[in-house]
């Protein structure tokens, strides 16, 4: 499970981050943290907007692919300090990482109350509708008197404190289950079981007898079948093109393309890039997985749910938008329904493309500007607060 | 005649806490002289290890023992003050504390029909805390919702009960400065004994 700490401090030493280091170094069979700084982050000014400056960007990406988040913040003045709270400004302004993000909140502090007071400030804070996170309830974890917690291998001096922290981090990850389910499109199901994702079973065209994980799949499968390849010719709807032209052909589409098929294994994908320069990565010996085996494990109901669509007919395509390659790119995932000619459903066409260049391009030909920035995001902020103020209304 | 410094607690280019207290110097002209402070200029708070004030904190701070009151206006951000005016508090708190035993009135405007009492009530708890301690008024509230539309073109509030409402408080704050300092002064031998708080003096 990969989560993301944030240290609530901006000072040079901060206790806030051992207490973080402590958590990702001592916990690390439980969970992978990685602990994000603020320092750098500017103070909000809602007239100079800076949501696409490399260190809030950084922020949201990290945040958006994290399945949960820790926020350990001190306490000044009875309250949380200016620098988290400007970095729960921006993470509120035109972007919303938080959003549905189950999030856990731990302090430390000089007073014996440790953070008690701005715990719960935090807890509003984060409950706001700009930021809507959703907040482990309990299980508070406050570390008082910190200047006297810490050994000086920077571990828990109070091994009953460890193991309350221990505690707590258990019941988050089950929190952060519980959230992914209720979370998941057809609400409190988990829907993981309503496909066969591990391609248990087979259809005409399975290759069987072969291991599907196995990293030579390919070779295997293609010997047992004796593919064809090269410059052979192989005649198409319409067409005939060699192998070699059909498989260049495929890698100048302007999108990375993948097939699986309706048993759920991943057949194919235009193989040009490595992985790392691809929008959605893929490795070579992935190819003639399971799909189970190309996703991690808390995206299955979500998974499912896209191929139920598309067997079921209810959509030909699922689109979905992958805000983490920065604001100079619009990623978008299609997953495309693929039939035969009596419409029976064959497997998934997924094409993922940077659409960004396109919509540049269209507005550049026809001078067209995009509008609906500024005045937008803040009554938008607004009207989302009159819902919520309607119930708590002071007469 | 009073004088007053009153802080911004926004710092947008375009404020309608600005326009409030703006409508407050100009409606309460007979009564007191207010400045306005504007907090935007203010560098974030980091902890310096001197515990010294930069030299902007310091005029805030300087102008803070200067006036017989201090008004703070504050947006709501995310259900809480916005982090500006949190950052122009901790330099206080933390350096000068100029604000231990000033008589404070709060007042705030936003965007959502709430018109920030959330914000306010963090802000009572913060100012309450020991490296403020602030005198702050009690019973007080007041609140501009819909802070857009509050205001015709020549920055006057529209609704008249609004400052009725803000009459009768700014008369009780004239009052409660008058009846703060005489308390603090009574205690004032007192207070030379006692070292300033601070939370890092273990
Ligand atoms: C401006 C300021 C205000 C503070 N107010 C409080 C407070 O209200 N309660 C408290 O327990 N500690 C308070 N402290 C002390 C902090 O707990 C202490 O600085 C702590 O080390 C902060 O966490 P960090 O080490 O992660 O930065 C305050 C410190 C500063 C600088
Ligand atoms: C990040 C952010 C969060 C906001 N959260 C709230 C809120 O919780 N409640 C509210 O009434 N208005 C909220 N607003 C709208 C503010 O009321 C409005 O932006 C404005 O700053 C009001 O003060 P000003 O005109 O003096 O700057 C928020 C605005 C921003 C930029």
């Amino acid at each position: 499970m990969k989560l993301v700490g944030i240290v609530g401090s901006n000072a040079e030493f901060s206790y806030n981050r051992l207490l973080l280091n402590f958590i990702a170094k001592n916990f690390k069979k439980l969970i992978d943290v990685e602990v994000l700084d603020i320092k750098d982050v500017p103070m909000f000014n809602q007239s100079d907007d800076q949501t696409n400056s490399e260190v809030i960007q950084n922020l949201n990406k990290k945040i958006v692919e994290a399945d949960g988040v820790i926020i350990a913040t001190p306490e000044y003045n009875h309250s949380i300090p200016s620098a988290l709270q400007s970095v729960l400004e921006w993470l509120s302004f035109k972007i919303h990482p938080l959003d549905g993000k189950p999030v856990m909140i731990v302090g430390a502090s000089y007073d014996v109350q440790g953070s008690s007071r701005s715990q719960l400030h935090l807890r509003q804070v984060l409950d706001a509708p700009g930021v809507n996170a959703v907040v482990m309830p309990g299980n508070e974890f406050l570390l008082g008197e910190v200047y006297d917690a810490f050994d000086e291998n920077e571990n828990l001096k109070d091994a009953q404190t460890a193991q309350f922290l221990e505690t707590c981090i258990k019941k988050f990850i089950r929190f952060i289950n519980v959230v992914n389910v209720l979370q998941s499109p057809e609400g409190m199901k988990d829907l993981s079981d309503a496909e066969d994702l591990y391609a248990t079973g087979a259809i005409d065209t399975t290759v069987e007898g072969i291991d599907m994980s196995a990293d030579d799949w390919l070779e295997q499968a293609a010997e047992a079948t004796q593919a064809v390849e090269g410059n052979t010719y192989v005649k198409l709807n319409r067409g005939l093109l060699t192998v070699n032209q059909l498989n260049y052909f495929l890698n100048s589409m302007p999108a990375e393309l993948t097939y699986a098929d309706s048993n759920n294994q991943f057949l194919y994908y235009n193989h040009h890039m490595e992985k790392e320069d691809m929008l959605a990565g893929r490795r070579p010996e992935q190819v003639g997985s399971p799909l189970a085996e190309c996703h991690p494990e808390r995206v299955f109901s979500s998974v499912s749910w896209v191929i139920q669509q598309l067997r079921s007919g209810k959509q030909d395509v699922v689109r979905t938008q992958v805000p983490t390659h920065g604001p100079d790119k619009f990623v978008v995932h299609s997953y495309q329904a693929v039939r035969d000619d009596n419409g029976n459903y064959l497997g998934i066409n997924e094409y993922v493309q940077d659409i960004q260049p396109v919509i540049d391009w269209y507005l550049e030909q026809t001078g067209q500007q995009l509008t609906g920035g500024d005045v937008d995001a803040v009554s938008g902020a607004t009207s989302k607060v009159d819902t919520v103020s309607g119930a708590t209304a002071k007469a | 005649m009073k004088n007053f410094i009153s802080i911004l607690g926004s710092n947008s280019d375009y404020s309608t806490n600005r326009l409030l207290l703006q409508f407050i110097q100009k409606h309460f002209k007979d009564q007191a002289n207010i400045e306005i402070f504007e907090i935007k200029n203010l560098p974030a708070f980091n902890k310096p290890e001197d515990r010294k004030a930069p030299h902007e904190v310091q005029e805030l701070a300087d102008k803070i023992r200067e006036a017989d009151g201090v008004i703070i206006s504050s947006p709501e951000y995310n259900h809480s003050v916005p982090a500006a005016l949190k950052s122009t508090l901790e330099w206080l708190s933390y350096t000068n504390q100029a604000l231990i035993d000033k008589p404070v009135m709060l007042t705030g405007a936003s965007y959502g029909k709430l018109g920030s009492s959330r914000a306010q009530s963090h802000l009572r708890q913060m100012l309450d805390a020991p490296e403020l301690k602030a005198r702050i008024m009690p019973s007080s509230e007041f609140l501009i919702g819909y802070s857009l539309q509050a205001f015709d073109d020549n920055g006057n509030l529209t609704d008249q009960r609004k400052i009725e409402a803000l009459e009768r408080i700014f008369n009780d704050f004239v009052h409660f400065v008058d009846i703060t300092n005489q308390l603090v002064n009574a205690n004032e031998s007192h207070q030379k004994q006692a070292p300033s708080y601070s939370w890092e003096a273990k």
